[in-house]
């Protein structure tokens, strides 16, 4: 925490001045209102001190002092009482608040006191681990190296992984790695578990969707080690600003969590800019290039002196921008490269070194992915610019704290690209600084990650007849277990009977394991080979089942680290997709026809319009029909094809608005501009769905179709698709279903929160398209027009006006 | 569960190529102890097995007496009196005086659930052997139910207070971890701690991999022992044999892994007494010049240089293939080295340069030699320019790796360049090319 004081005399003059110049500069030949949606002036923030609990051991209060640290924040000290009192608790913290000491000083101190205490550290990243490393071997050196503190993941050597096992009070260590390397072996990890005194979730926020509903399950299964060695850790999480961390805890851990929400840390001064970069085509919603904006913001920051970081949204984005910098700001004779990137695939020594340029200042600009958005400790920089909207507001947040760490003025400029949420943002300020609306959902109880973790339990443990796991019915899903042959029962336990090892086959960041892999078959393409490793077949990366028949079909362009490939085969049966490397200036978009099929309506109510609001379980059919090829920039339609590939039915959950008859017969527009409505309308809902969910827009489907008959019977599969490219072709819909459904088998928990959140959202959608400045819908809004009716955006929003009456 | 949950369940299951249970549990009610598999009565009556009993339950257990461990033409009875003491040093370096004797040894080789390891591989079948009345003793204990697994921990616990020397075949690294984790599974029963452990899976392969590029035991016993085990299951199978017969399947089948784990454990004897004797008096046992080598690489690794050093010179002298000859000479050469005697260092390296890996070896050491011992630094520059010829023809035909082409070509630049700066001027007297176009 203690203040650097390198680089002070550059950051001195990183006045709010100064940025307001740059931004005048900016905007000089526009119209600032349009391209400067929002300049919000956040002023300084006062710390709240408290002083060190007098429970802390002298030693540690004395290291911490030499830090630098007298006295606690607010939060930090609340969180210590909280840890002493043997809660498990949440505490909220933005950026550079000082929130390893909210676990790290009650975690040491129980080591102090009792050298036997053993605590686990999880971060969702391995780089992660690697920065609260230095932070916690610093404390360790003035602590006469009292207690033992290692990263344990991949990376660690195995001659050294006893070592680690036997010495360390304190592991580092992330979800994947607890889940195949620790779990499964827990007897090699017996001292620790048996004196396991807590468990340390960092970066809660990060476990929502799929990720979290695993980690949740990782957690049971840690929570039965736990028990069987006769230990009950406590839980200490920490969470950047969602809306609702508490809940997630308490789904995460299972247990009553308490919550830690005021900050006591402070806060510089910061100017928070949103930026939308001009229109060029009012017609059809086009804005100059937000990658050039962003270079061209970056370029007046720089050129003031201020150290900057850049964030893009992707690998490619990143490389492309770092040419930019680079270029409008050679190195000076005999100095080092004053411009670096920073993202993950580089070597972990090439990172340190730009860290360190960072914190000494010799790196004046870094453009990075969301591999700098989390923690790792590069100082404090003046300046933040983010090429597009981060996905979510805690993202944004975590970007932008990355400026103005400590003290000084600060500035970040959020540059909006023209998809649908990042307008949005920039357009509704008050949404994004007031208090949080994001919510971070998990499913726990998603069967088929319940049921792969059923299995790595009993692989460490058998089950016994009074098991806890989940909600679920423990013992009558290891019998079906038993009858698919994983399990078998003896003495009243399920034992595993298998050769393979379960954790291996089951990835923590998707739903099922059957992924497909994508070949690179031959260099031999390449041109310029250099004859080394000519002709060999290479793995270039995995994709998921779900995705993989709208992203590696065959003759679709395939993006993989800014390199396009093509796709020469798909192997289905044997889940391999071949490519080859090309360079094109298109891409492919796969058509999807999708039927949804109602099956169990949770909960179901009347709403105005007249309209009804539901959520259920569905089954939804689909299949890649064919595709298009749309040139880059342009996004000329320049081709299609037909594909014949097999259909894909999937067992998820759904949330769906019903459009009744009467509010359809009310609606002034022809039968195809009321069609074309209802697949606008859809499209901003999925936009806005994402928001709220703070998920991305893969994790959702969309589909219309007819309501059935009457809930619960039987149905016959509806006649439409949401593919066609002519919503006026279609048969008219008498009264439409429209569905937001999880795209992942067994639902991932998304459906009931967006029934909860209805009204949010149809209030959300509506100022989304109706602050929308393009005239007839554009891809921020309803849609890219091209297929839809001229009438779309005006259909669309007819709709909900009803709706929202 | 909700019919929802269930047809999402079966889907999932469908999902999955499973073997069908022939068995349904779903009748069975439920914590109350199941039966055991159909199989087990009937094993019991195909081996002539019995139940045993301990305070934690029972397991099956089978006794069998061998007159010698393998038979046949090998003749390798069992050890009446000491062990080689000096055999057993270069095996276990630093072990207890008792490792000699005989009557503390205790063979062991499970049959497991996998190969995975883990806490959930399970241990089905452990046996242990021990020499006896001339002959070997063979017991073997077996988990009619996983259920039973304890009963078998706590057998076997007391069968090892009784002999305190572990031996075994890949068991450092597979089968007595494997235990260990079970052990501690139990939380109850207490590890056994075995005093001392031999493991013959690194001997086995230092002696005879190179000559016969498997060292699968039973690759061993017919190559090394002229023992030939007949009819045998396939390791890999033997993980799913058993959950067949778990599953209701018939008993007939675990037969063959009963004799199996036998052949392991005698095999085991009869290969470690085999070991102990070539390595107690390598110059009389040893059958060719690979195992002298082998057995010298086992002393060189053991710090016994002397005894190393002159079985390589043995090894050497007695016609080893090609590549083994130059690892042979290139071992002895830094042997030599280490003990000053730089003059059988300089002839053997002399006669290995080239591009081989020994061969750029020996390039190198030989130009340290030049340098810093003969103080001939012409002669030094002279080897280092040599080997990058060597090197860049080897580079033109393809016989050496990119990688190790870049790598050894700086090494020897910068050997150069470094000669070159010490003698205060160029000792570049010809022109590159001209070096390499010299053959």
């Amino acid at each position: 925490m203690a203040a650097s004081t390198q680089g002070l005399a550059v950051r001195e003059r990183s006045t709010l001045d100064t940025v307001r110049d740059a931004l005048g500069t900016l905007v000089a030949r526009y119209r600032a209102d349009e391209v400067l949606t929002s300049v919000k002036h956040i002023p300084a923030r006062e710390a709240q001190f408290r002083p060190m609990p007098g429970w802390v051991r002298p030693e540690l209060a004395a290291a911490y002092r030499a830090k630098g640290i007298e006295q606690l924040y607010s939060h930090q000290a609340a969180a210590a009482e909280l840890a002493r009192a043997g809660k498990d608790f949440v505490v909220v913290t933005p950026t550079a608040s000082g929130k390893t000491l909210c676990y790290n000083l009650p975690v040491l101190n129980a080591i102090l006191e009792d050298t036997d205490t053993r605590a686990l550290y999880l971060f969702p990243t391995k780089a992660l681990a690697q920065d609260q490393l230095a932070e916690l071997h610093g404390l360790a050196t003035r602590l006469d190296d009292s207690f033992g503190v290692f990263t344990y993941d991949g990376d660690t050597p195995s001659d050294a992984r006893k070592a680690i096992r036997e010495r360390g009070h304190i592991i580092l260590t992330n979800p994947d790695m607890l889940h195949t390397g620790i779990l499964p072996h827990h007897t090699k990890w017996t001292r620790v578990f048996e004196n396991l005194r807590y468990i340390v979730v960092d970066e809660l926020h990060t476990y929502r969707g799929v990720f979290g509903s695993h980690l949740a399950n990782v957690l049971r299964r840690v929570a039965r080690i736990a028990r069987f060695y006769g230990s009950h850790p406590q839980f200490i999480c920490c969470s950047a600003t969602i809306a609702n961390p508490g809940e997630l805890a308490a789904q995460l851990i299972e247990r009553e969590v308490e919550v830690v929400e005021e900050n006591g840390a402070p806060a510089a001064e910061k100017l928070f800019v949103f930026y939308n970069p001009p229109m060029v085509n009012r017609n059809l919603g086009i804005r100059r290039s937000y990658l050039n904006e962003t270079t061209r913001v970056a370029k007046e920051l720089l050129a003031r002196k201020l150290q900057t970081i850049v964030f893009a949204n992707s690998r490619l984005h990143t490389e492309v921008l770092l040419t930019y910098l680079q270029q409008a700001n050679p190195p000076k004779p005999g100095a080092a490269e004053p411009i670096r990137g920073y993202r993950g695939g580089y070597l972990p020594g090439e990172r340190r070194e730009i860290e360190r340029g960072l914190r000494e200042g010799r790196v004046r600009g870094v453009v990075a992915t969301n591999a700098l958005e989390l923690g790792i400790d590069i100082g404090s920089l003046d300046a933040c610019v983010m090429a597009g909207y981060a996905g979510s507001i805690a993202s944004t947040w975590q970007r932008a704290g990355r400026a103005g760490r400590r003290s000084g003025t600060s500035c970040a400029v959020l540059v909006a690209s023209s998809a649908p949420l990042d307008q949005f943002i920039v357009q509704h300020p008050d949404y994004f600084f007031g208090r949080s609306p994001e919510h971070a959902y998990v499913q726990p109880d998603n069967l088929e990650i319940l049921v792969n973790h059923l299995k790595c339990a009993a692989f460490e443990l058998p089950i016994a007849p009074d098991d806890k796991f989940g909600v679920v019915d423990a013992q009558e899903l290891c019998e079906r277990l038993a009858e698919a042959g994983f399990l078998h029962r003896s003495g009243g336990n399920w034992h595993w009977v298998q050769e393979a090892y379960p954790a291996d086959t089951v990835s923590l960041r998707s739903v099922t394991s059957d992924n497909f892999v994508i070949i690179h078959a031959s260099a031999e393409d390449d041109g310029n080979t250099t004859g080394e490793k000519k002709g060999e077949p290479e793995v270039i990366g995995e994709v998921d089942f779900s995705s993989a028949l709208t992203t590696v079909h065959p003759k679709a362009i395939y993006l993989h680290q800014g390199q396009q490939y093509h796709v020469d085969r798909l192997d289905f049966d044997q889940r391999k997709a071949y490519v080859r490397r090309v360079s094109v200036d298109y891409y492919t978009d796969a058509i999807r026809y999708t039927q949804v099929r109602v099956l169990e309506i949770a909960e179901e109510e009347r709403i105005a319009g007249p309209a009804a609001r539901a959520h259920g379980d569905v089954l939804v059919r689909s299949q890649v029909i064919g595709f298009k090829k749309i040139k880059f920039f342009t996004n000329e339609n320049v081709g299609d094809g037909k594909l014949e590939l097999p259909e894909n039915e999937m067992h998820t959950t759904a949330f769906w608005i019903t459009l009744e008859r009467p509010l359809l017969e009310s609606l002034p527009f022809a039968l195809s501009d009321r069609q074309s409505g209802i697949f606008g309308l859809l499209y901003a809902l999925e936009s806005m769905a994402t928001l709220l969910l703070m998920c991305d827009r893969r994790d959702l489907g969309t589909a219309v179709g007819e309501r059935p008959p009457s809930p619960g019977v039987e149905t016959e599969w509806h006649e439409y698709t949401t593919a066609t490219d002519d919503p006026a072709k279609m048969k008219e819909f008498f009264e439409p279903n429209l569905y937001l459904y999880d795209a992942y088998p067994g639902g991932i928990g998304f459906s009931e929160p967006l029934y909860r959140v209805h009204d949010l959202l149809l209030r959300r959608t509506r100022e989304l398209i109706a602050a929308c400045p393009c005239e007839n819908g554009c891809p921020s809004c309803v849609g890219p027009a091209g297929m839809k009716s001229e009438r779309t955006k005006e259909a669309a929003l007819a709709i909900l006006d009803h709706l929202c009456a | 569960m909700s019919s929802i949950a269930q047809d999402r369940f079966a889907r999932l299951a469908a999902l999955r190529p499973a073997r069908k249970s022939a068995l349904s549990l779903d009748d069975q009610p439920r914590g109350i102890l199941p039966e055991f598999p159909e199989g087990a009565g009937r094993l019991a009556e195909l081996l002539g097995a019995a139940p045993q009993k301990n305070q934690f339950g029972e397991h099956l257990a089978l006794r069998r007496w061998f007159s010698d461990p393998i038979g046949g033409e090998s003749n390798l009875p069992a050890p009446e009196d000491k062990l080689d003491a000096a055999a057993l040093r270069l095996l276990a370096p630093g072990a207890p005086d008792f490792v000699s004797d005989p009557r503390e040894w205790l063979f062991l080789d499970t049959e497991t659930t996998g190969l995975a390891g883990g806490t959930g591989t399970y241990p089905f079948l452990v046996g242990i052997a021990w020499w006896d009345a001339g002959g070997l003793e063979v017991e073997q204990f077996f988990m009619r139910e996983q259920s039973e697994e304890h009963s078998l921990l706590v057998a076997l616990a007391e069968r090892m207070a009784e002999r305190r020397v572990l031996v075994t075949f890949n068991g450092k690294s597979f089968d007595w971890p494997l235990l260990e984790t079970r052990y501690r599974m139990t939380r109850t029963i207490k590890p056994p701690a075995p005093r001392a452990h031999l493991d013959f899976l690194h001997p086995a392969r230092n002696l005879w991999r190179l000559r016969i590029g498997s060292v699968r035991l039973a690759e061993l016993e017919r190559q090394i022992l002229g023992w030939n085990r007949g009819t045998d299951v396939m390791s890999e199978l033997i993980p799913s044999i058993y959950f067949d017969y778990l599953r209701g399947g018939p008993a007939e089948p675990l037969v063959p892994i009963f004799h199996h784990n036998q052949m392991d454990l005698r095999g085991l004897a009869a290969l470690a007494t085999r070991i102990l004797s070539l390595l107690g008096d390598p110059e009389t046992h040893g059958q060719d010049a690979l195992e002298l080598f082998g057995v010298s690489r086992i002393c060189e690794r053991r710090g016994e240089a002397a005894r190393a050093r002159s079985l390589y010179q043995r090894s050497i002298a007695s016609e080893l293939p090609p590549e083994t000859d130059r690892a042979a000479r290139r071992s002895l050469a830094r042997l030599a080295k280490r003990e000053g005697d730089h003059e059988l260092a300089r002839g053997l390296w002399d006669g290995m340069l080239g591009d081989s890996r020994e061969g750029l070896e020996a390039y190198e050491q030989l130009a340290i030699y030049y340098e810093h011992r003969a103080r001939e630094p012409h002669r030094a520059a002279a080897l280092a320019r040599q080997a990058l010829a060597d090197l860049r023809k080897a580079n033109r035909l393809g016989t050496i790796a990119p990688s190790a082409f870049r790598q050894q070509s700086t090494r020897f630049e910068r050997r150069l360049a470094r000669l070159e700066r010490k003698a205060g001027r160029t000792l570049l007297d010809a022109p590159e090319s001209k070096t390499d176009a010299t053959p």
